[in-house]
């Protein structure tokens, strides 16, 4: 049983292995609350799969992850759901319903777990977020006209509607064009400052991640390699570290969240 | 042995269901729809089935009774194998290759999607969201759906037997109404209850257990719909074996 700490995801001495190959191998790591953690590495290394264990989507083989005190991996489920209402998260295609419209896509957590909100209010809401994420009077566009920033931005949309205390992104960069990227990493460095919870933000994207993030986790081969903040991380002088940083290294200018939003079209 | 797994799948699958099936209400708005798309979208192909059924019924049944010279009793063959096995079988068959086929195709994109995952993150369980509505809009419109494939096998065969074959009207159908018992139409509708759940089950597990991307897809539609049937199949002996053996 871990001790207790203020940190609302701990992961102790976590294991996962899929068949003979071994995913993650002794993970620990506390996330820090009301900041930012990136969490990168290169493709295959198991960001995603630890991701799924802090949902409870994957359980694992041995050790311990805990979100807001539960354990995902032997809590009953409905304790398991209690710490997902608590929770909000972006999947790397924004994994919106197509059959819905923009906003019946954001509205659809508020419609399961808010009963006692009308549908003015609901819909009162959904229009906040959606200004909160650059896509005002998108309301009643069909999902399957949004363009990929658009779906990421949506799904960033439904992820804060509840008001969630820690917020996932899974690869909130990936397929999107090097402008439209820099735009999603500024909504989110916004986001940050404007709702002060905690992030948690799987990447690959050196750049973005610096941009954003407070502290950097690194995987490489299952194991966590490096952690600290961003300028520990990016200092670091671990042979693996240096090489997965190594051309990206060159820092982009300082952050300016509104230089980096693009103009609505 | 894969086979007893897949069996074991399931029905622990159904379980899993059944669980939070009956700690929640299902969610209405979604039943109306699934009903809808069931029910009346089906409807065109069902139709046609029937009719070409009933219409070939007609016609075998006479070609097999005129060298015995018991033309007359092929209002009777109608009623007895149209609407104890035939009709409520083909509308099974129909419902599962269109109704089927899309609840395993859509649940396996929406796997391959991640959008159960997301479900399950918004702390919604994707078996209670995506098979509740589905199981007792199929339940609600099978039972109709079999009756209506009875009416219209039986209306293309008098249509041929009559029209087509010079067969006496009224004889056709004091034949075919003195073979048809309410049994008969109580079995067809039983039947048609266990098939609905037969599809709704398969069908749904089939796109759960899909492996993710197209192929994924494809192999769980495939599968939904040849499992779908070959159960409807087995169990539409049981039952007959049971009620009439």
């Amino acid at each position: 049983m871990a001790e207790p700490t203020d940190a609302p995801v701990r992961l102790v001495d976590v294991h996962k292995r899929f068949g003979t190959l071994t995913v993650l191998d002794g993970v620990s790591l506390d996330i820090p609350r009301g900041q930012t953690t990136a969490i990168i590495g290169p493709s295959g290394t198991g960001k995603s799969v630890l991701l799924k264990h802090i949902v409870g989507l994957i359980k694992p083989d041995a050790g311990e992850v805990s979100v807001f005190g539960t354990n995902m991996a032997t809590a009953p489920e409905r304790e398991v759901y209690a710490v997902r209402k608590r929770l909000g998260m972006l999947f790397q295609d924004g994994a919106l319903f197509d059959s819905f419209s923009t906003g019946e896509n954001i509205e659809f957590p508020l419609k399961q777990h808010h009963a006692e909100m009308s549908a003015e209010q609901r819909r009162a809401r959904v229009e906040e977020v959606l200004a909160m994420v650059e896509l005002p009077g998108l309301y009643d566009r069909p999902t399957p006209a949004l363009s990929g920033g658009q779906r990421k931005r949506v799904g960033l949309a439904r992820a804060i509607v509840t008001g969630p205390e820690l917020v996932l992104f899974d690869e909130p960069n990936s397929g999107l064009d090097p402008m439209t990227s820099d735009a999603i990493d500024a909504l989110i460095g916004h986001l940050k400052e404007t709702l002060g919870i905690t992030f948690v933000v799987i990447t690959h994207d050196i750049v973005g991640t610096i941009n954003v993030a407070d502290h950097i986790a690194m995987l490489y081969g299952g194991k966590l390699v490096a952690w600290g903040t961003c300028a520990e991380v990016t200092h670091s002088e671990h042979p693996i570290v240096r090489r997965f940083l190594g051309r990206n290294l060159i820092l982009p200018a300082p952050h300016d969240p509104a230089s980096a939003r693009l103009p609505s079209i | 042995m894969s086979a007893l797994a897949w069996v074991g799948g399931l029905a622990y699958f159904a379980w899993d269901w059944f669980k939070v099936a009956v700690t929640r209400r299902p969610p209405a708005g979604q039943t109306l729809v699934e009903a809808y798309r069931i029910g009346v979208q089906s409807l065109p192909v069902l139709l046609t089935i029937s009719v070409f059924v009933g219409t070939n019924l007609a016609l075998q049944g006479y070609n097999a009774f005129v060298p015995l010279g018991g033309q007359r009793l092929v209002g009777m063959f109608v009623a007895m194998a149209g609407v104890r096995e035939l009709a409520p079988l083909i509308a099974a068959a129909m419902i599962a290759a269109k109704a089927g086929t899309e609840m395993a195709s859509q649940i396996a994109v929406m796997r391959t999607r991640e959008q159960i995952d997301a479900l399950e993150v918004m702390a919604v369980n994707p078996y209670w969201y995506l098979v509740t509505p589905r199981l007792y809009a199929i339940l609600a419109v099978m039972p109709a759906l079999s009756l209506i494939a009875v009416f219209v096998t039986v209306c293309a065969s008098y249509c041929v037997a009559v029209y087509q074959l010079g067969l006496n009207g009224p004889t056709f159908l004091e034949y075919a109404r003195t073979s048809t018992h309410l049994r008969d139409i109580l079995t067809g509708e039983l039947k048609a209850l266990v098939f609905a759940v037969i599809i709704c089950f398969v069908s749904c597990y089939c796109g759960f257990r899909s492996e993710k991307g197209p192929e994924g897809v494809g192999k769980a539609t495939n599968q939904a719909v040849v499992l779908s049937c070959i159960l409807c199949v087995s169990f539409n002996y049981l039952v007959s074996q049971v009620l009439y053996g």
